[in-house]
């Protein structure tokens, strides 16, 4: 009797190895099972039917599944909202999230890699289609954490008219900092008060950073094995950026219009400022704008250092799936962002929103359409996008405590504005900065 | 008079408990977790934390931006309640005469108090902002909110405006509510209008004023972050960043949830403090009728 009961065990134990390593290969799931899942998402306006629109059509194709689109407030808030719901057990499927809030995702014990689900699902995502900016941001130690959606870069914008009539080559941006200085210098001399000007934002301050290929913090830019435990712009890119900006302001040149994203565009659009900087997403918007006083609108690369040989990074949010759901709703969360980042509904979110499409075959596609010829500044922003090289520092840089860190380095370019001395400013914001990092590594264990 | 009484004994406290429930989840359990979590360092993301003493006290205290917000609250406060109460008096006074279309000019001064913070901070946002202000615009002077001292100053104005409404308001009822006869009985011995206001006038409305002190007291501390955030964000350099807009960012945007508590704390213990020195202070010198 015990005999057969040993067999018995024996036999049931092989047979449920079998089963398990079957399970590991690819999960078994019932494709077609009525599923409901949630996505938040952090866009306004006009961008919450876009989304919808997508998501409707992602249901038509796929009947089995039901997704519940809701806007969830900014970046911030909608962040907040998925760390309470994720603590209660409820968090959606999928959540919009900021380019910033990366390594804290990574670390925050609520995400599942896209690339680890896709494994899961036998469902590979064809990294190559993506722009090299695009995905290797989301990209850390080998693996992709989110999938992208909404991406931007700085550009520089002009007037082509004002710029004709301080004798400046309309059709020749300038492209390095000296180059802008001494165009923002003839506008002046051509009677424009102010000739350039942008928002109060770390944004660009990091981008330089990235053009310069300089790291932004340690530990290969808070992409290596350890966390960053320190920040590095205190050095010399950093001040060559600050010494640029601040001195432009000093002279006259620069015009300090606060944070916010409306003054530079405002400003831009009244012609008291012939050159700003914004994101990419703001070209229909300024072209709008000039177009209706008669102007011409150029736009150009973000400007860096004389010889620096670095790209940008993305800037924007992307799309991350949380854990503790069935393996049903996780095949559908999968299906859905892998869906959102497809040709048809990235064209309909440039065409609507002005951020860049993720994928190669989707810029093909508007290409043959003729939408550069329509749209040439579009053009500029996708340029830059392709010159950018790929390095660890181009990638742009993952920290855990970023949006304070931009509120620091903000409030600091504010104190030079009142005649601080820049690498004294910057030491400051660097120190004040390694204490909360400090302080966030410890906390992230926990 | 014989008093209802309540036979059962634990009748009282059966019809207490719906509201202690009320108060114990929504302000005694989460003001407790406030308290408690200040002495712990805090997970963002689970939560889940390790205890830490006077850790986050001791990081406030040695933080000069904290002791500075400390400052730049205590003058936001003073010139939001001094200006606030000296304006909507005026104004309070001014319509308590009887001219023509009284009625529509009180409706257009109590407008304000209508709107919500950040559209209060909106509409200022229009008549200071750098690039195209009407303020800046008219002035010629176009640094009013990237300059330190004229951003307090915009702030303070934007503040004092949004709560006029409400201040006037009270002002008028007490203006109403004045006895005719002392201010007759006044005339009549020969006091002047100076005179009748300060001592009689003023007199009256002493335990009003006492209670907007509190009130605007509490609206300069608690409830402008909305305005802060849509008009300076706190800046230029943080020179409008008041206590509550620092925690604001430090809970909401910074996820540093043990700091933040001690925070809450240290604003909880100022109320406190602000309370007991307003009681303590006026109780003597207000007039109740």
């Amino acid at each position: 009797m015990k005999k057969i009961m040993l067999v018995l065990m024996a036999l049931l134990l092989s047979v449920s190895f079998l089963y398990a390593a079957g399970e590991q290969e690819s999960a078994v799931v019932d494709e077609s099972a009525e599923v409901t899942i949630e996505f938040w998402h952090a866009m306004s306006g006009d961008r919450i039917d876009l989304i919808q629109g997508i998501v409707d059509d992602f249901m038509a194709e796929n009947p089995n599944i039901t997704v519940e689109v809701q806007y969830a407030g900014s970046y911030n808030d909608t962040l907040n909202k998925v760390i309470s719901a994720s603590k209660a057990g409820n968090a959606p499927s999928v959540f919009h999230s900021y380019e910033i809030g990366t390594l804290g995702m990574i670390n925050s014990g609520m995400t599942v890699a896209i690339d680890d689900l896709a494994a899961k699902f036998d469902m590979p995502i064809p990294w190559d289609d993506f722009f090299v900016p695009v995905q290797s941001y989301y990209k850390y130690q080998g693996k992709h954490y989110s999938m992208p959606f909404n991406s931007s870069t700085p550009l520089v914008y002009y007037n082509k008219t004002l710029f004709e009539e301080a004798g400046l080559d309309p059709e020749n941006p300038p492209r390095t900092f000296s180059d802008i200085r001494d165009a923002a210098a003839a506008l002046k001399k051509s009677g424009i008060d102010t000739p350039i000007t942008w928002n109060l934002h770390s944004w660009y301050f990091e981008q330089m950073h990235c053009l310069q290929d300089a790291p932004f913090v340690n530990n290969s830019n808070g992409r290596g094995e350890e966390l960053p435990t320190k920040v590095v712009f205190n050095g010399e890119a950093g001040n060559k950026i600050l010494d640029w900006w601040i001195g432009m302001y000093n002279d006259g040149l620069f015009m300090d219009v606060g944070p916010g994203w409306s003054n530079h565009r405002a400003a831009f659009g009244s012609g008291e400022a012939a050159m700003i900087m914004s994101s990419s997403s703001d070209v229909n918007l300024l072209t709008k704008s000039l177009s209706e006083k008669g102007w011409e609108m150029g736009t150009g690369y973000l400007p860096r250092p004389e010889g620096a040989d670095g790209g940008v990074a993305i800037g924007g949010g992307s799309l991350w799936m949380t854990n503790g759901h069935t393996a049903e709703e996780e095949l559908a969360a999968l299906k859905l962002v892998t869906y959102i980042s497809s040709d048809e509904p990235q064209k309909a979110w440039h065409k609507g929103t002005g951020y860049f499409p993720v994928r190669k075959t989707a810029m093909a596609e508007l290409e043959e359409e003729g939408w550069f010829e329509e749209n040439p500044n579009y053009r500029t922003a996708f340029d830059q996008l392709l010159d950018s090289p790929e390095t660890l520092n181009t990638a742009g840089s993952l920290l855990g405590v970023f949006p304070e860190t931009r509120a620091i380095i903000q409030s600091k370019i504010q104190e030079c504005y009142a005649g601080k001395p820049v690498s004294k400013a910057l030491d400051e914001a660097a120190a004040q900065v390694n204490e909360l990092i400090a302080e966030w590594n410890e906390v992230i264990g926990l | 008079m014989k008093q209802a009484a309540f036979t059962n004994k634990y009748l009282p406290y059966v019809l207490l408990i719906p509201t202690f429930v009320i108060l114990i989840i929504f302000l005694f359990y989460p003001a407790f977790e406030s308290f408690r979590l200040t002495f712990y360092k805090v997970n963002p993301y689970s939560g889940a934390g390790k205890f830490a003493g006077l850790y986050n006290l001791q990081k406030i205290f040695t933080n000069p931006g904290y002791i500075q917000s400390f400052l730049i609250s205590a003058i936001f406060a003073l010139g939001v309640v001094g200006v606030g109460l000296t304006i909507s008096l005026l104004l309070a006074l001014l319509l308590n005469q009887k001219v023509k279309g009284a009625q529509i000019y009180r409706s257009l001064l109590i407008w304000p108090y209508a709107l919500s913070p950040a559209i209060a901070g909106a509409l200022f946002n229009f008549l200071f902002n750098p690039a195209n202000g009407l303020v800046g615009y008219f002035t010629g002077i176009r640094t009013w909110m990237t300059n330190g001292n004229t951003a307090l100053f915009v702030v303070i104005l934007a503040a004092t405006w949004k709560n006029l409404g409400y201040n006037i308001v009270f002002y008028l009822t007490a203006l109403r509510n004045i006895p005719r006869d002392s201010l007759e009985a006044a005339e009549i011995d020969g006091a002047g209008p100076v005179k009748r206001f300060f001592s009689i006038t003023f007199a009256f409305l002493s335990p009003m004023t006492f209670f907007l002190l509190v009130m605007n007291t509490i609206y300069a501390y608690f409830a402008s972050f909305g305005l802060i955030d849509v008009l300076t964000e706190g800046g230029p350099a943080e020179s409008t960043n008041i206590l509550i807009y620092q925690l604001y960012r430090d809970f909401f945007v910074n996820s540093r949830i043990g700091y933040a508590a001690a925070e809450s704390l240290m604003l909880f213990m100022l109320v406190v403090l602000l309370t007991i020195v307003q009681f303590k202070t006026t109780e003597k010198k207000v007039y109740y009728q």
